[in-house]
């Protein structure tokens, strides 16, 4: 309905719809699904991968994981190429501030910092949106080990458990059963791969189809 | 005092050498402005990654503005790449950054030191002018207010192929009696031996004159 408000992203339906922006969150939604958890000792990112062809030669690099600065890493659900021209972004940001203050960026506003870029792609410009939600895991000394979720609206918020991608709602329902306070990095881990088994089909759940990023403190 | 020029205005004495699969890189330790010393625990030697050292001399804001700047650069190369950037790679960086202020240049003159991953570890020693003209060599390289005479000692007490603990001896030896010639450097040095395995840090005990 009310087709002929979704051609530019810089215009409400009459019903107070950003179309171009729902219709990016549902994109996101048939990507591999990606879950994050929070706990006292770290933050746990675990990824489904969808390895379209055997042909692929992925080499070292992870598909759906990445390293932004030596304390934040993230992981994707969406538009691979959208989501790498914000990676880039992302570390560029982070190093940017690095430089400025000679310290390491804090979590939250490493992710203010895409989200207001995100957001300015659904007011300005009329480009459309990035097709990408983002779960972002990391430490800093302010507020110690953290999670966060953005999504193509340049929305964002904390989370201690969350997920994105395809079969989000069915993970999330699974994460709010079994979440507990004070979960250890190791039970958190357990979950993540819980939660991963109940979501995808157990026909495609194998070792190489899942990707785990960890954070934690170095061992000194 | 009289006015002094823009590259001599803090003092530095800076030594790269090779040896058999290590490199030495050395500083003094000395921060003075113009004649007054202010301190002497003040590094001119910056560690890039566990392989690669550079050393700038020179005006120390400008050094320590232009360490900052790789410090960014690398860190964004090593997220890409997903590895440490080699020595030369890293040397015709700093080059291009250098000459990039051609008409406003900043005031130092870097020595590079580093061991190649791609190259068997292979020893690896450059050097430039503030303008970031490049040349490598196999033996020693020298930076400061008074490089002419860290060359001199250089020429007499190198030799090629020395080991790790052989290579510090030499570079020690040239450093602090390089230094004792120069008012703007000295009050100790600080020299760092980098092997395949390890990089160890020796601060040295110098006139503190």
């Amino acid at each position: 309905m009310s087709r002929r408000y979704d051609s530019r992203t810089t215009i409400f339906s009459p019903e107070g719809r950003l179309f171009q922006v729902e219709y990016a969150m549902e994109a996101i939604s048939h990507a591999g699904a990606c879950v994050g958890v929070l706990s006292k000792d770290g933050v746990v990112l675990a990824a489904e991968k969808r390895i379209t062809s055997k042909l692929l030669d992925p080499g070292h690099k992870l598909e759906k994981m990445y390293q932004l600065d030596d304390h934040i890493i993230c992981a994707v659900a969406g538009i691979t190429a959208d989501a790498n021209t914000l990676i880039q972004y992302l570390r560029l940001s982070a190093q940017q501030y690095s430089y400025a203050y000679q310290e390491p960026i804090p979590v939250e506003q490493l992710v203010t910092d895409l989200c207001d870029l995100k957001q300015g792609y659904t007011q300005y410009g009329g480009l459309r949106p990035f097709g990408v939600s983002f779960l972002y895991a990391g430490y800093d000394e302010h507020f110690g080990f953290q999670l966060y979720q953005s999504d193509p609206s340049g929305n964002y918020g904390g989370w201690k458990a969350t997920s994105i991608g395809a079969k989000h709602n069915q993970a999330q329902s699974i994460l709010k059963q079994e979440y507990k306070k004070d979960i250890s990095l190791k039970e958190a881990l357990e979950l993540t791969v819980k939660v991963m088994s109940k979501t995808l089909d157990n026909t495609t759940l194998k070792p190489e189809r899942l990707e785990f990023m960890v954070l934690k403190r170095k061992q000194t | 005092g009289e006015a002094m020029s823009i590259q001599t205005y803090n003092g530095a004495a800076i030594i790269a050498m090779s040896g058999q699969e290590c490199v030495a890189i050395a500083s003094d330790l000395r921060f003075g402005v113009q004649n007054q010393t202010l301190a002497c625990d003040h590094k001119k030697v910056y560690r890039m990654h566990d392989r690669l050292y550079m050393g700038l001399s020179g005006l120390a804001t400008d050094a320590q503005t232009l360490y900052k700047r790789f410090v960014f650069k690398h860190n964004l190369y090593r997220l890409r790449e997903e590895r440490d950037m080699r020595p030369q790679t890293f040397a015709s960086m700093v080059s291009a950054t250098l000459y990039e202020k051609r008409f406003g240049p900043y005031f130092v003159e870097p020595v590079i030191a580093g061991l190649d991953p791609e190259e068997g570890h292979a020893p690896f020693i450059a050097g430039m002018d503030s303008l970031g003209a490049m040349e490598t060599a196999k033996d020693f390289m020298c930076a400061g207010t008074n490089s002419e005479s860290l060359l001199g000692v250089c020429e007499t007490f190198y030799r090629p192929g020395l080991g790790p603990e052989e290579l510090f001896e030499v570079i020690s030896q040239c450093m602090l009696s390089g230094v004792d010639r120069d008012a703007l450097a000295g009050w100790g040095a600080v020299v760092y031996v980098i092997s395949k395995d390890q990089c160890i840090a020796r601060t040295l005990k110098g006139r503190m004159d």
